[in-house]
Protein backbone atom coordinates (compact mmCIF):
# COMPACT_ATOMS: atom_id res chain seq x y z
CA UNK A 1 0.00 0.00 0.00
CA UNK A 2 1.66 3.76 -1.11
CA UNK A 3 1.93 5.52 1.94
CA UNK A 4 -0.47 8.45 2.13
CA UNK A 5 1.91 10.83 4.23
CA UNK A 6 5.89 11.28 3.70
CA UNK A 7 8.14 10.35 6.42
CA UNK A 8 11.67 9.04 7.14
CA UNK A 9 13.48 6.76 9.19
CA UNK A 10 17.22 7.59 10.04
CA UNK A 11 19.62 5.41 11.71
CA UNK A 12 22.05 6.91 13.49
CA UNK A 13 24.95 6.10 13.03
CA UNK A 14 24.26 4.61 9.26
CA UNK A 15 27.56 2.34 9.80
CA UNK A 16 26.71 -0.08 13.14
CA UNK A 17 27.35 -3.77 14.07
CA UNK A 18 25.35 -6.18 16.00
CA UNK A 19 25.42 -5.36 19.69
CA UNK A 20 25.64 -1.42 19.13
CA UNK A 21 22.68 0.95 20.35
CA UNK A 22 21.93 3.04 17.75
CA UNK A 23 19.59 5.89 17.57
CA UNK A 24 16.09 5.52 15.68
CA UNK A 25 14.76 8.99 14.23
CA UNK A 26 11.34 9.01 12.54
CA UNK A 27 10.23 12.46 10.87
CA UNK A 28 6.70 12.98 9.33
CA UNK A 29 5.19 15.82 7.32
CA UNK A 30 2.06 16.08 9.39
CA UNK A 31 0.22 19.01 10.38
CA UNK A 32 -0.51 18.62 14.21
CA UNK A 33 -2.94 20.60 13.99
CA UNK A 34 -4.45 22.04 17.34
CA UNK A 35 -7.76 22.81 16.66
CA UNK A 36 -7.11 26.33 17.61
CA UNK A 37 -6.02 28.16 15.30
CA UNK A 38 -7.99 29.28 12.13
CA UNK A 39 -7.53 29.08 8.58
CA UNK A 40 -6.05 32.36 7.42
CA UNK A 41 -7.96 32.57 3.87
CA UNK A 42 -11.96 31.13 5.19
CA UNK A 43 -11.56 32.49 8.53
CA UNK A 44 -12.81 28.83 9.87
CA UNK A 45 -10.98 27.11 13.15
CA UNK A 46 -8.73 24.58 11.77
CA UNK A 47 -9.76 21.40 13.29
CA UNK A 48 -7.91 19.32 15.51
CA UNK A 49 -5.80 17.12 13.52
CA UNK A 50 -2.83 15.42 14.56
CA UNK A 51 -0.64 12.17 15.35
CA UNK A 52 -1.88 10.03 18.54
CA UNK A 53 -0.37 7.21 18.46
CA UNK A 54 2.95 5.55 17.00
CA UNK A 55 4.42 2.23 18.37
CA UNK A 56 7.98 1.09 16.71
CA UNK A 57 8.13 -2.43 15.86
CA UNK A 58 11.51 -4.55 15.04
CA UNK A 59 10.23 -7.77 12.94
CA UNK A 60 7.07 -7.07 13.79
CA UNK A 61 7.87 -6.87 17.97
CA UNK A 62 6.81 -3.55 19.29
CA UNK A 63 9.79 -1.97 21.12
CA UNK A 64 8.33 1.76 21.65
CA UNK A 65 4.95 2.88 21.93
CA UNK A 66 3.78 6.60 22.10
CA UNK A 67 1.00 8.49 22.68
CA UNK A 68 1.29 11.57 21.00
CA UNK A 69 -0.49 15.03 21.67
CA UNK A 70 -1.11 18.27 19.40
CA UNK A 71 1.31 20.09 21.30
CA UNK A 72 3.91 17.94 19.49
CA UNK A 73 5.22 20.42 17.12
CA UNK A 74 4.31 20.30 12.81
CA UNK A 75 6.44 18.00 10.89
CA UNK A 76 7.47 15.97 14.17
CA UNK A 77 10.10 14.52 15.11
CA UNK A 78 10.41 11.35 17.36
CA UNK A 79 13.96 9.75 18.48
CA UNK A 80 14.41 6.78 20.58
CA UNK A 81 17.09 4.24 20.67
CA UNK A 82 17.35 0.24 19.57
CA UNK A 83 20.00 -2.22 20.39
CA UNK A 84 20.73 -3.81 17.20
CA UNK A 85 20.48 -7.62 17.45
CA UNK A 86 20.89 -8.55 14.02
CA UNK A 87 19.41 -8.01 10.17
CA UNK A 88 15.98 -7.18 10.66
CA UNK A 89 13.08 -4.90 9.67
CA UNK A 90 11.74 -1.64 11.72
CA UNK A 91 8.57 -0.39 11.32
CA UNK A 92 6.81 2.70 12.34
CA UNK A 93 2.76 2.37 12.46
CA UNK A 94 1.34 5.58 13.15
CA UNK A 95 -2.50 6.63 13.41
CA UNK A 96 -4.18 10.27 14.17
CA UNK A 97 -7.42 11.37 15.44
CA UNK A 98 -9.29 10.61 12.21
CA UNK A 99 -8.31 7.23 12.18
CA UNK A 100 -5.66 7.27 9.42
CA UNK A 101 -3.41 4.65 9.84
CA UNK A 102 0.55 4.60 7.77
CA UNK A 103 3.36 3.02 8.02
CA UNK A 104 6.90 3.02 7.07
CA UNK A 105 9.53 0.44 7.07
CA UNK A 106 13.30 0.56 7.16
CA UNK A 107 15.76 -2.14 6.90
CA UNK A 108 18.30 -2.76 9.72
CA UNK A 109 21.65 -3.69 7.74
CA UNK A 110 24.34 -4.47 10.63
CA UNK A 111 27.56 -4.66 9.39
CA UNK A 112 29.83 -7.43 11.15
CA UNK B 1 41.60 52.74 42.82
CA UNK B 2 42.97 52.67 39.39
CA UNK B 3 41.95 49.27 38.81
CA UNK B 4 38.29 49.57 40.11
CA UNK B 5 38.05 52.19 37.46
CA UNK B 6 39.52 50.51 35.02
CA UNK B 7 37.01 47.58 35.75
CA UNK B 8 33.84 49.89 35.75
CA UNK B 9 34.76 51.36 32.95
CA UNK B 10 35.59 48.08 30.98
CA UNK B 11 32.23 46.81 32.45
CA UNK B 12 29.85 49.85 31.06
CA UNK B 13 31.65 49.33 27.52
CA UNK B 14 30.77 45.31 27.47
CA UNK B 15 27.36 45.81 28.53
CA UNK B 16 27.06 48.31 25.65
CA UNK B 17 28.54 46.29 23.37
CA UNK B 18 26.40 43.68 24.04
CA UNK B 19 22.70 45.55 24.39
CA UNK B 20 24.05 46.65 20.64
CA UNK B 21 24.62 43.21 19.22
CA UNK B 22 21.07 41.67 20.72
CA UNK B 23 22.92 40.05 22.98
CA UNK B 24 20.01 39.65 25.68
CA UNK B 25 18.30 37.49 23.02
CA UNK B 26 21.44 35.71 21.08
CA UNK B 27 21.34 32.45 21.43
CA UNK B 28 23.98 30.76 24.01
CA UNK B 29 26.78 28.38 22.82
CA UNK B 30 24.58 25.09 24.11
CA UNK B 31 20.96 26.76 22.48
CA UNK B 32 23.54 26.82 19.07
CA UNK B 33 24.58 23.38 19.53
CA UNK B 34 20.67 22.25 20.31
CA UNK B 35 19.75 24.08 17.01
CA UNK B 36 23.04 22.47 14.78
CA UNK B 37 21.68 18.81 15.84
CA UNK B 38 18.37 19.96 14.60
CA UNK B 39 19.42 20.18 11.06
CA UNK B 40 20.11 16.35 11.27
CA UNK B 41 16.57 15.93 11.43
CA UNK B 42 14.99 18.41 8.69
CA UNK B 43 11.96 18.01 7.74
CA UNK B 44 13.08 19.62 4.48
CA UNK B 45 14.79 16.31 4.10
CA UNK B 46 11.25 15.02 3.07
CA UNK B 47 10.57 17.57 0.87
CA UNK B 48 14.41 17.10 -0.64
CA UNK B 49 13.65 13.58 -1.35
CA UNK B 50 10.06 14.12 -3.13
CA UNK B 51 12.18 16.81 -5.21
CA UNK B 52 13.86 13.97 -6.15
CA UNK B 53 11.32 11.78 -6.95
CA UNK B 54 10.04 14.56 -9.16
CA UNK B 55 13.19 15.25 -10.94
CA UNK B 56 13.83 11.98 -11.91
CA UNK B 57 10.85 12.02 -14.21
CA UNK B 58 11.95 14.88 -15.80
CA UNK B 59 15.01 12.57 -16.66
CA UNK B 60 17.34 13.37 -14.14
CA UNK B 61 20.61 14.56 -13.35
CA UNK B 62 21.81 13.57 -16.93
CA UNK B 63 18.52 15.13 -18.57
CA UNK B 64 19.08 18.24 -16.74
CA UNK B 65 23.24 18.36 -17.79
CA UNK B 66 21.93 17.81 -21.52
CA UNK B 67 19.41 20.70 -21.16
CA UNK B 68 21.90 22.95 -20.08
CA UNK B 69 25.04 21.65 -22.39
CA UNK B 70 27.65 20.56 -20.28
CA UNK B 71 28.49 17.11 -18.97
CA UNK B 72 27.07 15.50 -15.50
CA UNK B 73 30.29 15.89 -13.74
CA UNK B 74 30.06 19.34 -14.01
CA UNK B 75 26.75 19.70 -12.52
CA UNK B 76 27.66 20.40 -8.66
CA UNK B 77 29.90 23.02 -9.61
CA UNK B 78 27.67 24.37 -12.67
CA UNK B 79 24.62 24.41 -10.00
CA UNK B 80 26.04 26.38 -7.57
CA UNK B 81 26.43 29.26 -9.96
CA UNK B 82 22.63 29.99 -10.09
CA UNK B 83 20.25 32.03 -10.62
CA UNK B 84 23.00 32.23 -14.06
CA UNK B 85 23.26 33.03 -17.59
CA UNK B 86 21.37 29.80 -20.09
CA UNK B 87 22.01 30.67 -23.61
CA UNK B 88 19.69 28.02 -24.50
CA UNK B 89 16.63 30.47 -22.57
CA UNK B 90 18.54 33.73 -23.44
CA UNK B 91 18.22 35.18 -19.68
CA UNK B 92 19.64 34.84 -16.14
CA UNK B 93 17.13 32.29 -14.81
CA UNK B 94 16.43 30.29 -11.57
CA UNK B 95 16.95 27.01 -11.42
CA UNK B 96 13.16 26.77 -11.20
CA UNK B 97 12.43 28.39 -14.20
CA UNK B 98 14.96 25.30 -15.87
CA UNK B 99 12.76 23.13 -14.27
CA UNK B 100 9.99 24.89 -16.08
CA UNK B 101 11.78 25.27 -19.62
CA UNK B 102 12.42 21.29 -19.47
CA UNK B 103 9.15 20.40 -18.54
CA UNK B 104 8.34 22.79 -21.53
CA UNK B 105 10.80 20.99 -23.87
CA UNK B 106 9.20 17.46 -22.98
CA UNK B 107 5.63 18.65 -23.55
CA UNK B 108 5.24 18.01 -20.08
CA UNK B 109 2.33 20.37 -18.12
CA UNK B 110 4.61 23.55 -16.49
CA UNK B 111 4.40 22.97 -12.56
CA UNK B 112 4.08 26.58 -11.05
CA UNK B 113 7.11 28.62 -10.13
CA UNK B 114 5.05 29.70 -6.89
CA UNK B 115 3.85 25.58 -6.06
CA UNK B 116 5.26 23.16 -3.03
CA UNK B 117 6.50 20.66 -6.25
CA UNK B 118 8.49 23.30 -7.36
CA UNK B 119 10.65 24.37 -4.41
CA UNK B 120 10.72 20.53 -3.42
CA UNK B 121 12.35 20.49 -7.31
CA UNK B 122 14.45 23.42 -6.93
CA UNK B 123 15.75 22.32 -3.30
CA UNK B 124 16.42 18.71 -4.72
CA UNK B 125 18.70 20.08 -7.70
CA UNK B 126 20.13 22.90 -5.37
CA UNK B 127 21.74 20.06 -3.02
CA UNK B 128 23.20 18.34 -6.21
CA UNK B 129 25.61 21.19 -5.76
CA UNK B 130 26.43 20.82 -1.81
CA UNK B 131 29.52 21.32 -0.55
CA UNK B 132 30.54 23.53 -3.66
CA UNK B 133 31.44 27.11 -3.05
CA UNK B 134 28.89 29.80 -4.29
CA UNK B 135 30.01 30.83 -7.97
CA UNK B 136 28.59 33.52 -9.49
CA UNK B 137 30.47 34.49 -12.97
CA UNK B 138 30.58 37.86 -12.95
CA UNK B 139 32.77 37.78 -15.58
CA UNK B 140 29.68 37.19 -18.37
CA UNK B 141 28.01 40.40 -19.10
CA UNK B 142 24.34 38.95 -18.80
CA UNK B 143 25.24 37.80 -15.27
CA UNK B 144 26.75 41.24 -14.26
CA UNK B 145 24.29 43.20 -16.08
CA UNK B 146 21.98 41.03 -13.27
CA UNK B 147 24.24 41.90 -10.54
CA UNK B 148 23.99 45.86 -11.10
CA UNK B 149 20.00 45.78 -11.32
CA UNK B 150 20.10 43.46 -8.36
CA UNK B 151 22.31 45.84 -6.53
CA UNK B 152 20.27 48.90 -7.46
CA UNK B 153 16.77 46.77 -6.49
CA UNK B 154 18.83 46.09 -2.79
CA UNK B 155 19.52 49.60 -2.73
CA UNK B 156 16.50 51.40 -3.45
CA UNK B 157 14.43 52.95 -0.81
CA UNK B 158 10.78 52.69 -1.79
CA UNK B 159 7.79 51.80 0.51
CA UNK B 160 5.19 53.29 3.06
CA UNK B 161 8.31 53.63 4.99
CA UNK B 162 11.20 54.69 2.59
CA UNK B 163 12.97 51.84 3.04
CA UNK B 164 15.58 49.46 0.92
CA UNK B 165 17.40 46.15 1.76
CA UNK B 166 20.64 47.79 2.80
CA UNK B 167 18.34 49.93 5.52
CA UNK B 168 18.08 47.06 7.82
CA UNK B 169 20.89 44.58 6.10
CA UNK B 170 23.97 47.33 5.56
CA UNK B 171 27.17 46.56 7.71
CA UNK B 172 26.45 49.57 9.95
CA UNK B 173 23.40 48.35 11.28
CA UNK B 174 23.56 44.41 11.11
CA UNK B 175 23.79 43.22 14.77
CA UNK B 176 21.24 45.51 15.87
CA UNK B 177 18.44 44.15 17.63
CA UNK B 178 14.90 44.49 15.23
CA UNK B 179 11.53 42.98 16.62
CA UNK B 180 13.83 40.82 19.31
CA UNK B 181 16.11 39.32 16.61
CA UNK B 182 19.56 40.52 15.62
CA UNK B 183 19.48 41.78 11.69
CA UNK B 184 21.29 39.48 9.90
CA UNK B 185 24.41 39.89 7.38
CA UNK B 186 23.19 38.57 4.44
CA UNK B 187 26.48 37.30 2.80
CA UNK B 188 27.80 36.06 6.41
CA UNK B 189 24.98 33.46 6.92
CA UNK B 190 24.89 32.43 3.66
CA UNK B 191 21.53 33.16 2.40
CA UNK B 192 22.66 31.88 -1.34
CA UNK B 193 23.97 28.92 -0.06
CA UNK B 194 21.10 27.86 3.24
CA UNK B 195 17.71 28.51 1.41
CA UNK B 196 15.54 26.44 0.36
CA UNK B 197 14.94 26.38 3.92
CA UNK B 198 12.71 24.82 5.90
CA UNK B 199 11.09 27.75 7.99
CA UNK B 200 9.59 27.01 11.41
CA UNK B 201 7.94 29.78 11.53
CA UNK B 202 5.73 28.50 8.75
CA UNK B 203 6.14 24.97 8.78
CA UNK B 204 7.13 24.90 5.56
CA UNK B 205 10.00 24.69 3.09
CA UNK B 206 10.58 28.44 1.79
CA UNK B 207 12.72 29.51 -1.37
CA UNK B 208 15.36 32.26 -1.31
CA UNK B 209 12.97 34.62 -3.65
CA UNK B 210 9.65 33.86 -1.05
CA UNK B 211 11.90 34.69 1.95
CA UNK B 212 12.84 37.91 -0.04
CA UNK B 213 8.82 38.73 -0.35
CA UNK B 214 8.08 38.06 3.15
CA UNK B 215 10.80 40.65 4.45
CA UNK B 216 8.92 42.99 2.03
CA UNK B 217 5.83 42.49 3.23
CA UNK B 218 7.40 43.27 6.41
CA UNK B 219 9.46 46.59 5.54
CA UNK B 220 5.66 47.54 3.98
CA UNK B 221 7.59 46.96 0.49
CA UNK B 222 5.50 46.05 -2.52
CA UNK B 223 5.69 42.91 -3.41
CA UNK B 224 8.37 41.66 -6.85
CA UNK B 225 7.26 38.29 -8.24
CA UNK B 226 8.81 35.15 -8.01
CA UNK B 227 10.74 34.74 -11.16
CA UNK B 228 10.74 38.51 -12.08
CA UNK B 229 13.55 40.26 -13.98
CA UNK B 230 14.22 42.04 -10.65
CA UNK B 231 13.42 39.31 -8.06
CA UNK B 232 16.26 37.24 -10.16
CA UNK B 233 18.57 39.68 -10.46
CA UNK B 234 18.15 40.61 -6.61
CA UNK B 235 18.88 36.40 -5.96
CA UNK B 236 22.20 37.13 -8.02
CA UNK B 237 23.30 40.12 -6.10
CA UNK B 238 22.23 38.63 -2.67
CA UNK B 239 24.21 35.68 -3.80
CA UNK B 240 27.55 37.33 -4.21
CA UNK B 241 27.52 38.53 -0.70
CA UNK B 242 27.83 35.04 0.18
CA UNK B 243 30.18 34.54 -2.43
CA UNK B 244 32.59 37.36 -0.97
CA UNK B 245 32.75 35.30 2.33
CA UNK B 246 33.70 31.65 0.80
CA UNK B 247 30.35 30.33 1.40
CA UNK B 248 29.18 27.04 0.29
CA UNK B 249 25.82 25.51 -0.61
CA UNK B 250 24.49 23.44 2.09
CA UNK B 251 20.78 22.50 1.19
CA UNK B 252 18.07 22.35 2.92
CA UNK B 253 18.85 25.01 5.45
CA UNK B 254 16.64 25.59 8.88
CA UNK B 255 15.72 28.95 9.83
CA UNK B 256 13.59 30.54 12.49
CA UNK C 1 16.80 58.82 6.78
CA UNK C 2 18.77 58.76 9.63
CA UNK C 3 19.45 55.04 10.41
CA UNK C 4 18.71 55.16 14.07
CA UNK C 5 14.99 57.00 14.11
CA UNK C 6 13.93 54.88 11.70
CA UNK C 7 14.87 51.61 14.11
CA UNK C 8 13.06 53.54 16.27
CA UNK C 9 9.99 53.36 14.28
CA UNK C 10 9.87 49.98 12.71
CA UNK C 11 9.85 48.37 16.38
CA UNK C 12 8.14 50.43 18.23
CA UNK C 13 5.67 48.12 19.88
CA UNK C 14 7.77 44.71 19.44
CA UNK C 15 10.68 45.39 22.12
CA UNK C 16 8.26 43.94 25.00
CA UNK C 17 7.90 40.86 22.51
CA UNK C 18 9.58 38.05 24.53
CA UNK C 19 7.41 37.56 26.69
CA UNK C 20 4.17 38.43 24.46
CA UNK C 21 2.39 35.12 23.77
CA UNK C 22 1.16 34.38 19.90
CA UNK C 23 -3.07 34.99 19.67
CA UNK C 24 -5.21 31.67 19.62
CA UNK C 25 -2.70 29.83 21.78
CA UNK C 26 -3.26 31.35 25.31
CA UNK C 27 -5.49 28.95 27.47
CA UNK C 28 -7.91 31.93 28.74
CA UNK C 29 -8.74 33.44 25.32
CA UNK C 30 -8.62 30.33 23.17
CA UNK C 31 -11.60 28.43 22.48
CA UNK C 32 -11.08 25.54 24.44
CA UNK C 33 -9.90 22.33 22.18
CA UNK C 34 -10.91 18.71 23.50
CA UNK C 35 -7.74 18.05 25.44
CA UNK C 36 -7.29 20.93 27.38
CA UNK C 37 -5.26 19.83 30.53
CA UNK C 38 -3.62 21.65 33.24
CA UNK C 39 -0.03 20.56 34.72
CA UNK C 40 -1.20 19.25 37.71
CA UNK C 41 -4.09 17.57 36.90
CA UNK C 42 -1.82 15.61 33.88
CA UNK C 43 0.72 14.92 36.62
CA UNK C 44 -2.09 13.51 39.19
CA UNK C 45 -3.52 11.35 36.09
CA UNK C 46 -0.07 9.61 35.49
CA UNK C 47 1.17 9.26 39.13
CA UNK C 48 -2.10 8.70 40.59
CA UNK C 49 -1.40 10.99 43.20
CA UNK C 50 2.20 8.86 44.16
CA UNK C 51 5.05 11.57 44.87
CA UNK C 52 7.40 12.40 42.41
CA UNK C 53 11.21 13.24 43.09
CA UNK C 54 13.52 15.23 41.09
CA UNK C 55 16.29 13.69 39.85
CA UNK C 56 19.83 14.39 38.46
CA UNK C 57 19.16 10.88 36.87
CA UNK C 58 17.09 12.69 34.37
CA UNK C 59 19.29 15.13 32.29
CA UNK C 60 16.82 17.16 30.21
CA UNK C 61 17.89 19.14 27.44
CA UNK C 62 16.04 22.36 25.79
CA UNK C 63 17.16 25.53 24.63
CA UNK C 64 17.68 28.39 27.20
CA UNK C 65 15.32 30.60 24.53
CA UNK C 66 13.76 29.20 21.94
CA UNK C 67 13.88 31.29 18.87
CA UNK C 68 10.51 30.04 17.64
CA UNK C 69 7.25 28.77 20.25
CA UNK C 70 6.46 26.36 17.61
CA UNK C 71 9.17 24.48 17.52
CA UNK C 72 10.93 23.72 20.59
CA UNK C 73 13.51 20.79 20.54
CA UNK C 74 13.08 18.46 23.95
CA UNK C 75 15.81 15.80 24.89
CA UNK C 76 15.61 13.70 27.35
CA UNK C 77 17.93 11.17 29.34
CA UNK C 78 17.35 8.90 31.88
CA UNK C 79 19.96 7.22 33.89
CA UNK C 80 19.42 3.82 33.60
CA UNK C 81 20.56 -0.31 32.91
CA UNK C 82 17.47 -0.57 30.98
CA UNK C 83 17.22 -4.35 31.99
CA UNK C 84 14.04 -6.08 32.49
CA UNK C 85 14.19 -5.58 35.81
CA UNK C 86 15.27 -2.15 36.20
CA UNK C 87 14.36 0.25 32.97
CA UNK C 88 12.35 3.44 32.45
CA UNK C 89 8.71 2.62 31.99
CA UNK C 90 8.02 5.71 30.17
CA UNK C 91 8.96 9.14 29.82
CA UNK C 92 6.15 11.86 29.95
CA UNK C 93 6.64 15.09 28.35
CA UNK C 94 4.94 17.88 29.76
CA UNK C 95 4.72 21.30 29.67
CA UNK C 96 3.35 23.99 32.59
CA UNK C 97 1.27 26.32 31.06
CA UNK C 98 0.26 25.08 27.19
CA UNK C 99 -4.09 24.63 27.49
CA UNK C 100 -3.29 20.73 27.17
CA UNK C 101 -0.16 20.24 29.38
CA UNK C 102 1.00 17.17 27.86
CA UNK C 103 2.96 16.24 24.59
CA UNK C 104 3.75 12.81 24.16
CA UNK C 105 3.76 9.61 26.67
CA UNK C 106 6.77 7.04 25.42
CA UNK C 107 6.58 3.68 27.04
CA UNK C 108 10.11 2.29 26.35
CA UNK C 109 11.57 -1.21 27.02
CA UNK C 110 14.30 -3.25 27.75
CA UNK C 111 15.16 -3.11 23.50
CA UNK C 112 15.58 0.45 23.69
CA UNK C 113 19.15 -0.22 25.90
CA UNK C 114 18.77 3.97 26.98
CA UNK C 115 16.45 5.69 28.61
CA UNK C 116 16.17 8.27 25.79
CA UNK C 117 13.82 9.94 23.95
CA UNK C 118 14.02 13.32 21.73
CA UNK C 119 11.21 15.36 19.81
CA UNK C 120 9.97 19.01 19.06
CA UNK C 121 7.34 20.53 20.91
CA UNK C 122 4.99 23.79 20.24
CA UNK C 123 5.29 26.19 23.80
CA UNK C 124 2.54 28.97 23.88
CA UNK C 125 4.53 31.32 25.51
CA UNK C 126 7.88 31.15 28.06
CA UNK C 127 6.95 28.46 30.31
CA UNK C 128 9.05 24.85 31.90
CA UNK C 129 9.19 21.76 29.94
CA UNK C 130 8.96 18.88 32.40
CA UNK C 131 9.92 15.13 31.92
CA UNK C 132 8.20 12.65 34.51
CA UNK C 133 9.56 9.72 34.38
CA UNK C 134 8.30 6.52 35.48
CA UNK C 135 10.14 3.57 36.63
CA UNK C 136 10.14 -0.22 36.56
CA UNK C 137 9.56 -0.18 40.40
CA UNK C 138 7.10 2.35 39.99
CA UNK C 139 8.92 5.24 41.11
CA UNK C 140 9.02 8.90 39.71
CA UNK C 141 11.33 11.12 38.73
CA UNK C 142 11.22 14.76 37.28
CA UNK C 143 13.54 17.06 35.67
CA UNK C 144 12.02 20.59 34.74
CA UNK C 145 13.64 23.62 32.84
CA UNK C 146 12.65 26.48 31.48
CA UNK C 147 12.44 28.10 27.80
CA UNK C 148 11.67 31.81 27.34
CA UNK C 149 9.91 31.89 23.68
CA UNK C 150 10.69 35.13 21.73
CA UNK C 151 8.21 35.94 19.37
CA UNK C 152 9.21 38.59 17.03
CA UNK C 153 11.71 38.51 13.73
CA UNK C 154 10.88 40.15 10.66
CA UNK C 155 8.81 37.92 8.23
Amino acid sequence: MAEARKSMIKFKPKKFKVGDTIKVDFIVIHPMDTGLKKNKKTGEIKPAHYIDNITFSLDGKPFTTMKVWETVSTNPYFSVNLKVPGKGKVTVDYTDNTGEKNSKSKKLKPKG
Amino acid sequence: MKKTILSLAFLSTMAMLQLNAGEQFAMSDADRAMYKEMLENNPADIYVEEGGELFEKLGDETALAKFLGITEKELPKYIAGFPRYVKKLGNVVGLDQVMQAMEVEQGKKKTKLKSGKMFSMMAYVKSLANDEAINIDLSEPHEKEAYELGKKTYMTARGGRGLACNSCHSKDIVGQVLRTQPLPDLGEVAVAGTWPAYRMTKSSLRTPQRRFQGCMKNALLKVIPIGSKEMIALEVYVATLAQDKNKKISIPGLKR
Amino acid sequence: MKRRNFLKGICAASAVAATMTPSGLLAKDAPKGGNVLSYDAAVKAITGGKAVADSAKVSLTVPEIAENGAVVPVKVNVESPMTEADHVKAIHVLTTKNGNSRCADVMLTPMNAKGYFATRVKLGGTQDIVALVEMSDGNFLRAAKPVKVTIGGCG
